[in-house]
């Protein structure tokens, strides 16, 4: 187990470290942010004279070995735009704000697939099965920008302010971005454990649990979802990547001031130093959940563990 | 020479009153118009984004000065009209050729009790042309505008007494109070104690707000300077709260949670103000959005050897006539928005109304085979077989919607005259690289508006004097001298006769396709009482009150 785990570590590192170096070479690929600092009657010498102020106009291999030199201090420069330091930045755009609507609609997206799915599978064809199969088509289907602005209107508008339309500070802020955030991979979630529970149920140990004379509710959530379970673990740790971009989308409609609208002025901005600390606080992030999502695909089905084991 | 100085006396305003002590530390009243106001109140205004700073050598666009100018003020304010008036300078004039004068404001603290006076000028002007910087132990920052490159003939300045500073020059410049005047000025001492990294922190500045948090991309919140020497606010705390959706916008306004929102949509303007639970109103702008064609000769760019497709100024002039603005102004903006024939903006001083480009298609054909493009099966064509064509690049979501559908619009309506156009969309960094590296091709043209800080036409008729991004058609000689003549002319009527001669010639020569210039639509809460927007780019709550 200690050799497994050291070897994802060291692997992570280099999944970061390809990620970071991937991100600066292509930001620099987009162009130059210098132009984008100065009014539009500079002149290309005044262009030129930010960039020197900048550093730009060293070359890339000296901006990349300072980068990777200061990078693992967590030092990514000052952020273009602001003049001030990037990491710190992105830090404060996602703790708390980006963290909490993240955590709020992974637990949405994760705790309730698992009555909705099973029921769905257990009460196949039945009314139940066919609400939830419509309902998780239509959340999977609706574009979530669309989705949030439906969601204020109705809340904020046409139910007389019963929730905030934009902002955060209180749990009732987090209910709506929550909720629409949320809506796409818990449709998804919904579908997965229905499949594999009704894959799961055929099998001959849930038939067997049964003719020893189980409680119906025993052989489906204890023998049966344990297994249904595992492909739906490992589709919830990759889709914390979704939830991290879909932040982009949700926190712009909600105002939401978090990693998300950090990104979406960075981007055409061309803050270098803020794109790097960004994707790399991602990296990191989604390397770690997959970390822990394999360790407990381990503990659910020793199957795993053998196999990464005999690797 | 004497110059005859009382003619820009315009400019010169001296106002002895304003050396009283202002109306600092008075209590608001209880009522306004008559109607009782709450004193105490937050005024919630929605804007459509977060500044990404607040120091003004940064920048003074658009979404900075709506923050910038809450906390700075500068020396020449601007009335609700647009009018110069005495902001911390209580007058300004030339006394000789080569030298203004500034009077300053007495009285006047930053919020944390540091005096403004002159040594506060004399600082800023140091920031501004990059001097000093090393003696007064402050970073030189990406600037802007790059006051030492665009205005080289401003040589020194200095302190005359604690309340007047005078600025010097090696050619007369008559538009200095302009240039100068409306730069927010940051506090001395403080800046050099605290750096300038701290200016994007949480300043002090002398203006009616005093910065009490900055949330980034979520809001930044006001208390009232209660020792402002001027219009004093009317409620307690102000709260610039982003709300980046159009839609999100209005519904936290129609939800109550905002009092006033910026920007809103022509199309819902319009529905709005059939609306009797909200007001909507709304301000030219000086944002003149316009199709940059590629006029350069050979020389002046990386042109592979070839002249721009649009050195012609018949040419130009055709596609002019060939735009139909009023059913751009009708369809898409819903009336927010208006024609614009000349290169400077309806509501900058100087401004004079030319002859509308008529929609004339039939002209811009007749003009363009003047010009040498026969119409063809295959198109307009020259006498070397070459088709017309015009590349557009499109920064595609930087203007908004309506822009984009406007620049949509014009390209059919060019290829109905038989140029053929191709749209390029890209992001508005990316058109900037292509116009700093200088390599718009030959049949090239960009959409993009253009917007002044300054209250003075001549930041307009500047474009074409120099070699900058957005200049793809330098002036021929004569309108070059024309617009010497104006930079150095001091004689106020003089100078306004001239300015008014090269705009005609300009509307002719017809460097753009002029497109529109923008009015900006904002809506509130009928609580809101005395707002009324500014031509400039920012928002002024001075005197706006919230009803109790």
């Amino acid at each position: 187990m200690r050799a497994f785990l050291l070897r994802r570590l060291v692997h992570a590192v280099f999944v970061v470290w390809g990620v970071v170096t991937v991100v600066f070479f292509l930001v620099r690929l987009t162009g130059d942010p210098a132009a984008l600092l100065v009014d539009q009657t500079a002149t290309r010498e005044e262009v030129a004279r930010t960039r020197q102020l900048l550093g730009l106009d060293r070359p890339l291999y000296a901006q990349y070995l300072d980068f990777l030199g200061a990078a693992p201090r967590g030092d990514f420069g000052l952020s273009i735009r602001e003049r001030r330091p990037a990491m710190r930045m992105v830090l404060e755009h996602f703790w708390p704000a980006t963290a909490q609507l993240a955590f709020a609609a992974i637990v949405l997206a994760t705790v309730l697939p698992i009555p909705l799915g099973v029921v769905a599978a257990t009460h196949r064809d039945g009314v139940v099965d066919h609400a939830s199969r419509l309902g998780s088509l239509f959340l999977q289907s609706m574009p979530s920008f669309w989705l949030g602005l439906m969601l204020i209107l109705l809340f904020a508008v046409a139910l007389g302010g019963l929730l905030p339309a934009y902002g955060r500070g209180t749990l009732s802020h987090l209910i709506l971005p929550a909720l629409t955030l949320a809506a796409a991979p818990l449709a998804q979630n919904v579908r997965l454990i229905r499949a594999g529970m009704l894959e799961v149920l055929q099998h001959d140990y849930v038939r067997t649990a049964r003719a020893k004379g189980l409680a119906e509710r025993r052989v489906v959530y204890r023998h049966a979802l344990k297994n249904a379970a595992v492909p739906f673990l490992t589709v919830s740790g990759l889709s914390l990547g979704f939830m991290l971009s879909g932040t982009i989308v949700i926190e712009t409609v909600f105002s939401w001031p978090g990693m998300g609208r950090l990104i979406v002025q960075a981007v055409p901005g061309r803050d270098f130093p803020v794109i790097q600390a960004a994707v790399f606080l991602f990296a990191v992030l989604f390397v770690a959940v997959n970390l822990v999502v394999d360790l407990l695909q381990g503990l659910l089905d020793p199957r795993v563990r053998v196999f990464e084991g005999a690797a | 020479m004497r110059l005859p100085y009382r003619a820009v006396l315009w400019a010169a305003v001296v106002l002895p009153l304003s050396f009283l002590p202002g109306v600092g530390g008075a209590q608001p009243p209880a009522s306004v118009d008559g109607i009782a106001i709450d004193p105490e109140a937050e005024l919630v205004v929605a804007l459509t984004a977060d500044t990404t700073n607040l120091d003004p050598r940064l920048g003074m666009g658009s979404i900075r000065s709506n923050y910038i100018r809450q906390v700075f003020e500068s020396l020449v304010d601007v009335d609700r009209d647009g009018k110069p008036v005495p902001g911390l300078a209580v007058s300004w004039k030339p006394v000789d050729d080569l030298t203004w004068e500034f009077g300053l404001r007495r009285n006047v603290t930053f919020h944390d009790g540091e005096p403004f006076n002159a040594d506060t000028v004399l600082f800023n002007l140091d920031r501004m042309f990059r001097r000093n910087l090393d003696k007064l132990g402050i970073k030189d920052v990406p600037a802007g505008t790059s006051f030492e490159k665009v205005y080289p003939f401003v040589s020194r300045w200095e302190k005359v007494d604690d309340h007047t500073v005078r600025v010097h020059t090696t050619e007369p410049a008559p538009t200095l109070w302009d240039f100068l005047g409306r730069e927010p000025l940051v506090p001395r001492a403080w800046t050099i104690k605290h750096g300038v990294e701290a200016l994007n922190e949480k300043p002090v500045g002398t203006g009616p707000w005093k910065l009490v948090e900055w949330k980034r991309k979520d809001h930044m919140r006001f208390e009232r300077h209660d020792g402002y020497w001027g219009t004093p606010p009317l409620t307690k705390r102000l709260r610039l709260q982003v709300i980046p959706e159009a839609a999100a916008r209005l519904a936290a306004l129609r939800a109550g949670q905002v009092h006033l929102v910026e920007a809103v949509p022509p199309l819902d303007a319009e529905v709005l103000g059939r609306d009797a639970a909200v007001r909507v109103v709304s301000s030219v702008q000086k944002l003149a959005c316009r199709i940059y064609l590629n006029g350069r000769t050979k020389d002046k760019y990386d042109s592979g050897g070839r002249d721009g497709a649009f050195v012609d100024p018949r040419v130009r002039l055709a596609l002019n006539y060939a735009v139909n603005r009023d059913a751009i102004i009708k369809k898409i903006f819903h009336g927010l928005a208006l024609p614009n024939a000349s290169p400077v903006a309806t509501v900058s001083y100087g401004h004079a109304p030319q002859a509308p480009y008529p929609y004339d298609p039939a002209q811009a054909r007749a003009l363009l085979a003047e010009a040498g493009w026969k119409a063809t099966p295959r198109g307009l064509v020259n006498a070397g077989g070459e088709a017309l064509t015009l590349q557009l690049l499109l920064p595609a979501k930087h203007y908004g919607q309506a822009f984009d559908e406007t620049v949509t619009a014009v390209v059919e309506m060019l290829k109905a005259v038989g140029v053929q156009v191709t749209v390029q969309t890209l992001d508005f960094g990316s058109l900037l690289q292509t116009l700093t590296k200088g390599t718009l091709p030959p049949n090239g043209g960009f959409a993009a508006c253009r917007t002044s800080n300054n209250l003075d036409g001549d930041d307009y008729v500047r474009d074409w004097a120099s070699t900058t991004l957005v200049n793809w058609t330098p002036y021929p000689p004569e309108l070059l001298g024309l617009y010497q003549a104006t930079r150095r002319q001091v004689d106020a009527k003089k100078r306004l006769a001239a300015l008014a001669d090269l705009q005609r010639q300009v509307r002719d020569w017809a460097p753009v396709v002029s497109l529109y210039q923008e009015k900006k639509a904002y809506a509130h809460s009928p609580r809101v009482l005395r707002f009324t927007p500014t031509q400039e780019l920012n928002m002024d709550f001075r005197g706006v009150a919230l009803k109790r």
